[in-house]
């Protein structure tokens, strides 16, 4: 990590912990999330297939509530002409980017937590589900933060986030649901080898998104 | 030309419905549906490659005339998509029952339709020229991987039963009259997609030319900022005595 990365990710860190709005927002999303599901089962015994798919779904929500923020922010309070002429588009996006992926492992302990905790549901292979949240979160931060940067001078970003989102991160939900459902199985009814391979192919997933994010920020940041 | 190739159109039309029925489909006459519907999701597919592949070229040279290519690949890509699902949803309906099976390919190729849409909406959002190609072209690229798992891997996965068979071409299953009426078939609609395609650029061009031309003399553009309210407003002029 050189010196501007590093400049730009201290920038993030410093602005959220000026005002607090990005973590106090995420972690009430997360809590309403969780009490929401736990009052729509509340008299169900929820199967891991069910765990999985409203785990995988809070995750994706939070995602696009939170991760967008930081592109959109530069735009809104006028400070992103500034950081242009300062750092190179690799860096803006490699800053904003470690910043984004750390914020949003830090929303997927906190919702795995409530999550467990209100339902009740147990977890029994948590090297899966650790494997399956940290590739979750590097494909969802990588598309997510691209996406804020394509929508942060459109006219109706906030909505338009969502729509451009999604699409893209809907076949990684699909993955991480194969994945978590496994994490959740305890009487084996689910092929591990499919949950293993779904998980991998997670993090390859998250891996080659923050790979080609930076070329594809460029072209973005600078014109 | 245009006769003759109209000419081809009805005698595949009509040949379509000569060709002897499969009996494995449940009602046979009514699965020639399929002949229709099997182009459709290959040029969707192959128009999202040359999309992906003028946005390259446009975040490579800045050209915007690839933006105009990109755009015309990306319009009749979602023409074919829309094409796809409406003969999947009529031939499932015919052949499974039910207009919405659920089947994992239905739902993969719904995903990428709205992928597709949200490249429009991406479009629509952003006033200025420049911006709206670079960003439109970006989105088109990081689109391809999940678009790629859609149409190719997610189908195929160990775990997803679908009713769609995956080996109809490579093992040959599709054959006799049944496969030279589906080539014929998808060897018209390429070339009308190509027609499209050519007339769709040459539009866009021909409007890069105008707006040219007009922001040289001063003239109006008729690409406003979609989210300006300003209003004109007529004005009285008193007369001079």
């Amino acid at each position: 990590m050189n010196r501007r990365i590093k400049a730009v990710l201290r920038k993030e860190f410093r602005s959220e912990m000026r005002t607090k709005n990005g973590l106090a927002t995420t972690t009430l999303f997360g809590v309403f999330t969780v009490i929401t599901i736990s009052m729509a089962t509340f008299d169900l015994k929820i199967s891991p297939q069910l765990a999985s798919g409203l785990l995988s779904v809070s995750l994706l929500f939070a995602a696009i509530v939170a991760l967008p923020r930081t592109m959109i922010v530069e735009e809104e309070q006028g400070t992103g002409d500034l950081l242009r002429l300062v750092a190179k588009p690799e860096d803006v996006f490699w800053g904003k980017a470690l910043y984004n992926l750390f914020f949003m492992l830090v929303t997927g302990i906190i919702l795995t937590v409530l999550f467990l905790g209100f339902t009740g549901t147990p977890l029994a292979k948590p090297w899966l589900y650790g494997v399956c949240l940290l590739g979750s979160c590097c494909a969802f931060t990588g598309a997510v933060t691209l996406c804020g940067a394509l929508v942060a001078q459109a006219s109706n970003r906030t909505a338009l986030v969502g729509v451009l989102s999604v699409p893209l991160l809907l076949p990684l939900t699909f993955l991480a649901v194969s994945g978590l459902r496994v994490a959740f199985d305890m009487k084996g009814g689910f092929n591990v080898t499919n949950g293993v391979i779904a998980g991998f192919g997670l993090v390859c997933y998250g891996f080659a998104s923050l790979a080609g994010g930076p070329y594809l920020f460029s072209a973005v940041w600078k014109r | 030309m245009r006769y003759l190739f109209a000419l081809g159109v009805a005698a595949a039309t009509i040949w379509s419905f000569l060709v002897p029925d499969v009996v494995e489909f449940q009602q046979p006459g009514l699965a020639r549906i399929f002949l229709w519907h099997f182009p459709c999701p290959m040029l969707a597919t192959v128009f999202i490659w040359l999309g992906g592949w003028f946005s390259y070229r446009l975040v490579k040279t800045g050209d915007i005339r690839f933006d105009v290519r990109a755009a015309a690949s990306m319009e009749i890509g979602y023409l074919f998509c829309i094409l796809t699902m409406a003969t999947g949803i009529l031939f499932s309906y015919v052949q499974w029952g039910a207009w919405w099976q659920n089947d994992p390919r239905q739902t993969s190729f719904l995903m990428v339709l709205l992928i597709y849409a949200a490249y429009f909406a991406l479009r629509g959002a952003l006033p200025d020229e420049q911006r709206r190609a670079s960003n439109s072209a970006v989105y088109a690229l990081a689109a391809l991987l999940p678009v790629m798992f859609l149409i190719f891997v997610f189908p195929r996965l160990p775990q997803v039963q679908s009713f769609h068979p995956t080996d109809s071409i490579m093992q040959g299953k599709i054959k006799g009259q049944y496969a030279w009426a589906v080539m014929s078939i998808l060897t018209l609609i390429s070339i009308l997609s190509a027609w499209l395609y050519r007339l769709r650029v040459r539009a866009g061009l021909l409007e890069l030319i105008t707006e040219d031309r007009n922001d040289e003399f001063g003239l109006e553009s008729d690409r406003r900022d979609p989210a300006d309210t300003r209003v004109v407003r007529p004005v009285r002029i008193p007369r001079e005595s």
